[in-house]
């Protein structure tokens, strides 16, 4: 099956690949994995006055989840938290041109983005949203 | 990978991870034997088909029941879990998060060490991997399905690791 060339892009030059301080309080982290296929993500995010400043992600799995990985960290930088928490996998999905088979790539970055967030909101001492949480 | 037939029943074994190797190699030759398409040679296109489709039956049976760690996961998928399903009832189980920081941890150490420590690392995890099987091996034998589903999961993290290791090295 052919990668897109959006996918192919982000592979061969993925975007804020790297860490963030995981001790600093604007900092958010998100972990999740794929058990399906051992694919793991770290995506993290800094806020400053509800504004995410800068995004950072290592992924290790297949091009997609790198892809979209790479891909979500471009988006919300400059977007509010609440924003960025309306990223849906579908648009990730659109944008990449996911094949069916790829789409839980794209899922992996969505609940991604979300942990980061979450991660974020509880270091401010804000309470979770029960619905959010993931089911496992 | 998927199991649509029970690959033990189709080789008359009982549902266990110890199955005997002489009889699996033994019954893979007579089924092969009986599913040969040379038998229905003259015979209709039905015939022929049903030959072939359970020929092949056979040897994706013989693939599974062959390698101890797909042996392992046809026998969770048997007790109701699928380890390539996101479902999260039936699906694979998700790891922890301290799992999964180790699995960053990992690839992190991995950039960072020189030829040595690559080779040290890989053989600790790939000794890793296989206490994950025997310990999803152990959980099956007392029929803990969901135990070993989560030992199969980390198996799997770690084979991945290792592939990864495996497919960057020089």
């Amino acid at each position: 099956m052919a990668y897109s060339n959006k996918v192919i892009d982000h592979y061969e030059h993925p975007r804020n690949v790297g860490s963030l301080d995981k001790g600093d309080a604007s900092v958010g982290t998100g972990i999740v994995g794929a058990p399906a296929c051992g694919d793991v993500m770290k995506l993290q995010i800094k806020v400053e006055n509800g504004v995410i400043t800068d995004a950072k992600f290592k992924t290790y799995g297949c091009g997609s989840a790198i892809a979209s990985s790479s891909l979500v960290t471009e988006w919300v930088k400059g977007m509010s938290v609440d924003q960025a928490m309306q990223i849906k996998n579908s648009q990730i999905a659109e944008e990449l041109s996911l094949p069916p088979v790829k789409i839980h790539c794209s899922v992996l970055a969505e609940d991604a983005i979300k942990a980061a967030i979450r991660d974020f909101q509880q270091k401010q001492g804000a309470a979770p949203d029960p619905e959010s949480e993931p089911e496992h | 990978m998927s199991v649509d037939i029970d690959p033990f029943a189709l080789f008359d074994l009982p549902r266990r991870h110890a199955a005997a190797r002489e009889a699996i190699e033994q019954r893979y030759l007579e089924l092969s034997r009986a599913a040969h398409p040379d038998n229905v040679v003259g015979e209709g296109t039905a015939a022929r088909r049903a030959a072939v489709e359970r020929a092949s039956a056979v040897n994706a049976a013989y693939r599974v029941l062959r390698d101890p760690v797909l042996r392992a996961e046809a026998l969770v998928k048997l007790g109701g879990i699928d380890l390539d399903s996101t479902d999260p009832e039936r699906g694979a189980p998700h790891p922890t998060q301290a799992f999964l920081l180790e699995m960053i941890d990992l690839r992190e150490r991995l950039e960072d060490g020189g030829p040595d420590g690559v080779a040290a690392l890989r053989d600790d995890v790939e000794a890793r991997g296989d206490a994950a099987l025997d310990a999803a091996v152990a959980a099956l034998d007392a029929g803990e399905f969901r135990r070993a589903a989560e030992h199969l999961v980390a198996r799997r993290y770690f084979q991945r690791f290792l592939d990864e290791t495996d497919s960057s090295a020089p």
